[in-house]
Parts: C-alpha cells; sequence; structure tokens
C-alpha cells in the first residue's frame, strides 16, 4: 500500500455533537447543523473565522436533497470559505475526519471544520439504501441495510445457542451504556433477565436479525474541527492527537454463501495494516477503549474478532466474560454505539468524537473509569467497508 | 405563520414554542433507465435462451455472475464466457419478514420471501448466484456449509423461467427444489 507518513501532526480542538432522535420536527436540516456547528466553535472556543475549510456530508439518498451543502451553508457557515463535500453512505463520518485529517496533515488548510448530519426521518432509509445497489439486478434482491449474514455465519460457526447468546449479551451491554449517554436517541433500560424473551420475542426483520438487534433510523449532527499541531496548541490546553487513519474499500458484491474460506474482511484487512505501519503487536492491550460502528449486534459480536486480530472463540468470551462494559478489559461503545443512535452520515463522526471525548476525560456520565491514552473508532459502510482512526493523548509516538 | 420568529435568539428555542411548526409532505416519481453495457448486456440476452453466463477472471479464474467487466481484485478485463447451471446449491438464504420497497416498482414487497444465493453447477468457493426461493418452498430448503473440514450439501435447486423473457432479472421466475 503506498501509505506516506503525515506531513504533520493533526489535532481534534473542538467537538459537537446534537442530542439524537427519532423526531427532529423542530428544527429543519441547516437549523438542525447549526447546533452541532455552534457546540463544536464553543468547545474549541473558536469562532467561523477561525475556520479555513468546511468539509460536508451525509448520504443523500435518504433525503433526496442534491447538493444540500448549499441550503446547509445557512447552519455549516461556509458562505465565503473552502468547502467541500463527501458521501460514502455509512462511512462518510469516517471519511469526512479522514479527509479533514488529510487537509491539515497536508499543510493546505491550518483549521478545518468537519460536519457529518441525516436527517433520517424526512426520507426513507431502507428506500435509499436499496437503491445503493446495481439496478440491473442486485436492487430487486437487496433488503436495504438489511442483513441475516452475520447471524448464519455466527450460528453455523458456534451454534445457535451460544451464537444468538453472544448477540443478545451484547445488545444489552449496548444499552445499558446507552442509558449513561445523554444524547442517545435509543436506550430502553433493558436487563439480563430480559435476554431470552427477546430473543424469542422481538418481530423478526431477517431470519435471526430482530428488531431489538438492528441499530435505529436517526436525525443529528456532529461536527469536529481539526488543526495543525502548531495551531491546536494555541487553540487547545488538550488537543486529541490524530495518530493515522486507514481507510478500505472493495467490490460491490455481498458475500452471499457460508462459508469460512480464508478470505480476510476490509475491517481484518485494515486493522492489520494501522496495527502493522504503527508497531502495535497486541492490539487488545494497546488501546484502552473502541467507538465500533456497530449496525446491528450481530455484527458487532462478530466484528470484536476482525478489529482485534483474534481468532477462534476469543471475541466471544470478550462479550461473555462482559469485558467490553465500561471497566472492562476493553470498553467497547461506552457512549452506547451505533445501537443508541443512527444519524448514518453523522454515525462515523460520532464514533470519532466519542473516543476523542474519552481521551480527554470529558465524555459526561458515561465516561469511562481510568486514564484513556489510547483511543480508535471504526467506520462501517456499503458493502463492507471499513475506515479505522486511531487517536492519542500524547504527541509521543 | 403569523408570529414573528426570533432568529436572533439561537440559544432559546422555548421563545418558538408556540410557533406553528409545518412539516411537507412530498411522494416523487422518476423515471430511471440504465445502460447495461456490453458485458451485462450478454448476460442478459442469454436469459431470454434461459442460459446463465459467468465471466471469468484471466488472473484468479474466478467467475463472477452476473459479469463484471474486470475482475476488482486481478485489475484485468475478463474475456472468456462459461454457461454456468442453470441447476445449484442452496448456499445462503435471507429469510426476509420485513417488507421493504422494491426500488423497480416502488411497491412494498411481498412477505416473507427468501433472497438466496446459489452455488450454480460449474462454480465453486464463493461464486455464488444471487436471486430468489420460490416462496412455498420457504421452510423446505437446507444452506449448505464449508466451514474447514466441515462440508454440508445444501438443497438442489433449479430455475423456474418465465414465459415471456426481456432480457431482465424477472427472466428467472424464481429458484425451486429440484429433489
Amino acid at each position: 500500500m503506498g501509505f506516506k507518513k503525515k506531513n504533520r501532526h493533526v489535532g481534534i480542538v473542538g467537538i459537537g455533537e446534537t442530542k439524537f432522535s427519532s423526531h427532529r420536527e423542530d428544527v429543519n436540516q441547516p437549523e438542525m447543523i447549526h447546533e452541532a456547528v455552534k457546540d463544536a466553535l464553543e468547545d474549541a472556543g473558536l469562532t467561523m473565522d477561525d475556520i479555513d475549510c468546511v468539509v460536508h456530508g451525509n448520504m443523500e439518498l435518504f433525503e433526496m436533497v442534491h447538493q444540500p451543502d448549499l441550503w446547509h451553508t445557512l447552519g455549516t457557515g461556509a458562505r465565503g470559505k473552502d468547502a467541500f463535500r463527501l458521501t460514502t453512505g455509512g462511512t462518510t463520518g469516517g471519511t469526512l475526519v479522514g479527509a479533514a485529517d488529510n487537509l491539515v496533515a497536508a499543510g493546505m488548510y491550518d483549521t478545518v471544520l468537519a460536519i457529518g448530519f441525516e436527517k433520517l426521518q424526512e426520507g426513507h432509509t431502507t428506500g435509499g439504501i436499496t437503491n445503493m445497489a446495481d439496478p440491473l439486478w442486485a436492487r430487486k434482491l437487496q433488503s436495504g441495510a438489511l442483513t441475516d449474514s452475520a447471524a448464519v455465519k455466527a450460528i453455523a460457526e458456534f451454534g445457535p445457542d451460544r451464537a444468538k447468546k453472544a448477540a443478545m449479551l451484547y445488545r444489552i451491554i449496548m444499552d445499558k451504556h446507552a442509558c449513561l449517554n445523554p444524547n442517545s436517541h435509543r436506550a430502553f433500560g433493558l436487563d439480563w433477565d430480559q435476554m431470552a424473551d427477546l430473543m424469542e420475542n422481538s418481530p423478526p426483520l431477517i431470519g435471526d436479525l430482530r428488531l431489538i438487534h438492528m441499530c435505529s433510523q436517526s436525525d443529528g449532527a456532529c461536527a469536529m474541527i481539526l488543526s495543525s499541531e502548531e495551531k491546536a496548541k494555541q487553540q487547545c490546553d488538550h488537543p486529541v492527537w490524530i495518530r493515522d487513519h486507514i481507510t478500505i474499500h472493495r467490490e460491490e458484491t455481498l458475500n452471499l454463501c457460508v462459508n469460512h474460506y480464508p478470505n480476510e474482511t476490509t475491517h481484518r484487512f485494515a486493522a492489520r495494516h494501522l496495527y502493522e505501519r504503527n508497531g502495535i503487536t497486541d492490539p487488545l492491550d494497546y488501546f484502552d477503549v473502541f467507538e465500533m460502528y456497530d449496525p446491528s449486534a450481530w455484527w458487532g459480536a462478530d466484528w470484536i474478532r476482525d478489529f482485534f486480530l483474534l481468532e477462534g472463540d476469543a471475541h466471544y468470551r470478550l462479550i461473555e466474560e462482559k469485558e467490553i462494559m465500561r471497566g472492562g478489559k476493553m470498553p467497547i461503545n461506552p457512549s452506547g454505539g451505533v445501537l443508541a443512535a443512527n444519524p448514518i452520515g453523522a454515525t462515523a463522526m460520532v464514533r470519532v468524537a466519542e473516543a476523542a471525548k474519552q481521551v480527554r476525560g470529558n465524555a459526561g456520565p458515561h465516561q469511562i473509569p481510568g486514564t484513556v491514552n489510547h483511543a480508535i473508532a471504526s467506520s462501517f459502510g456499503g458493502t463492507m467497508w471499513t475506515i479505522l482512526i486511531m487517536l492519542e493523548k500524547e504527541l509521543n509516538w | 405563520m403569523e408570529k414573528e420568529m426570533n432568529v436572533t435568539d439561537n440559544d432559546n428555542f422555548d421563545t418558538m414554542a408556540d410557533q406553528e411548526l409545518i412539516v411537507l409532505r412530498k411522494t416523487i416519481s422518476v423515471d430511471q433507465k440504465f445502460a447495461t453495457g456490453p458485458v451485462m448486456g450478454k448476460f442478459l440476452t442469454a436469459l431470454k435462451d434461459k442460459r446463465i453466463l459467468a465471466i471469468q477472471c484471466p488472473e484468479c479464474g474466478r467467475l463472477q455472475s452476473p459479469p463484471r467487466e474486470m475482475c476488482a481484485i486481478c485489475r484485468v478485463r475478463n474475456r472468456e464466457w462459461v454457461e454456468i447451471g442453470p441447476r445449484g446449491e442452496m448456499r445462503m438464504m435471507e429469510y426476509c419478514y420485513y417488507s421493504s420497497p422494491d426500488p423497480l416498482t416502488g411497491e412494498s414487497r411481498e412477505t416473507p420471501y427468501g433472497a438466496i444465493g446459489i452455488l450454480l453447477d460449474g462454480c465453486q468457493k464463493e461464486e455464488v448466484f444471487w436471486h430468489l426461493l420460490r416462496p412455498e418452498h420457504l421452510e423446505m430448503v437446507e444452506m449448505g456449509i464449508v466451514m474447514g473440514d466441515r462440508v454440508t450439501r445444501g438443497t438442489r435447486l433449479r430455475p423456474v423461467w418465465a414465459q415471456e423473457r426481456s432480457g431482465s432479472i424477472d427472466d428467472i421466475k424464481y429458484f425451486e427444489i429440484d429433489e
């Protein structure tokens, strides 16, 4: 891979998030975006005068507004500034952070504002995603973002009992995390004794993927301000440093067979390359927190194995021993993750924002105990596309 | 919408609490047409003759059906055509309870239905073909699994062809049990 080290260091100096919700009819799109932008500027102690460039993104098929960056200029503050629009489906938020990281690292701009948003109640999410499929064949067959493939494979590998329990345990852990996050869209207050009932009675969507396993359709926006090392140190006492990021795409085909041929996922491929080039031999030991783009409990439970380069059932043991809970060996999604809120164009950025807040130590009620020095955030989209973004508390690598 | 909006006070949305909030509902219908290109065109034309074609990568040898101009992994142009199936083995099913919209018609799909991956005869490993299962057979099929040394066979399936064929995915109505 043609990877080059950064030209200069890049720090996160401002973070803004709206409350995530299924209904934000109280604001229109630019107003909702403005909430996140204002929050990020206040967090950084900056004004729009300090912003050199704006990168803005969502998945426009969802709201059916093309070039939303025009209308949204009212909320983004982009008038008279350099601006880019990016849209890569579920990974959009990660692509925005990666692009802003590149723009600052390259020296093109000192301070970049990245904004991801989605107002899913204003369109049709499943209809939009189904239009992502190849129009000549797959559109007739694809059922939006819903797929049973992770459940089918987990059940084939670990048997129905263990696989279904692991997915539901993962789901309830995420809900317990979500209940501490004031921005959560969905926080049900689930408890362990509801597992059997939910595994049996939650409405089925596809095969063993039930409603309780799946992420929501949310409204919300996220904004982040990234600056060069020199600027970041002037603007902020404790910038969170973006050490590295990797973005991996593959062709559009979905994996439609139950098998375990040695076919490396983009998650494992991205993780392997990122850790190798940063000299990280034991990622489970190195990182203090992981914010994962987990669209369903089945996927979340399965993907832990790939992201930490684990083998066998090591990922299931982490779940079963509740080591992924706050206070555990590897806290995953103290925010509640995508199961707590999924404003798609913002979702992947929220993962980075929440990981960065954990590093700063001011995430709020869902701040995990202990010092967070090293954090990682993932983005997911398309047909298994991956972005991984590594954050550091100190500039010492 | 008589009252004046307080646009200068961004912090206090309570000042807008008695503002009438209006939601506008729109339904749009958009005609679309897509060029197949020569490769997909050849595949779709063969369906009219009840033949399923795959295209083969000259480097890694993998088959793709529906065919792609390139092997995206090897980054070479695919040139060799191979006829596959039409019978095959059930490998994966999405048993769909959720009624998602069919973008080709705008109608919600009838549920339950099975979107399936079929390993057509002549194909191997991940070279599965994506189509639908005959709804009456939803409860009667088994998925084949390959996991290390563990190999189980899936239910044998055959295509049911439409009477009128136009060179589209609908030329195959669905796949049904062939046993």
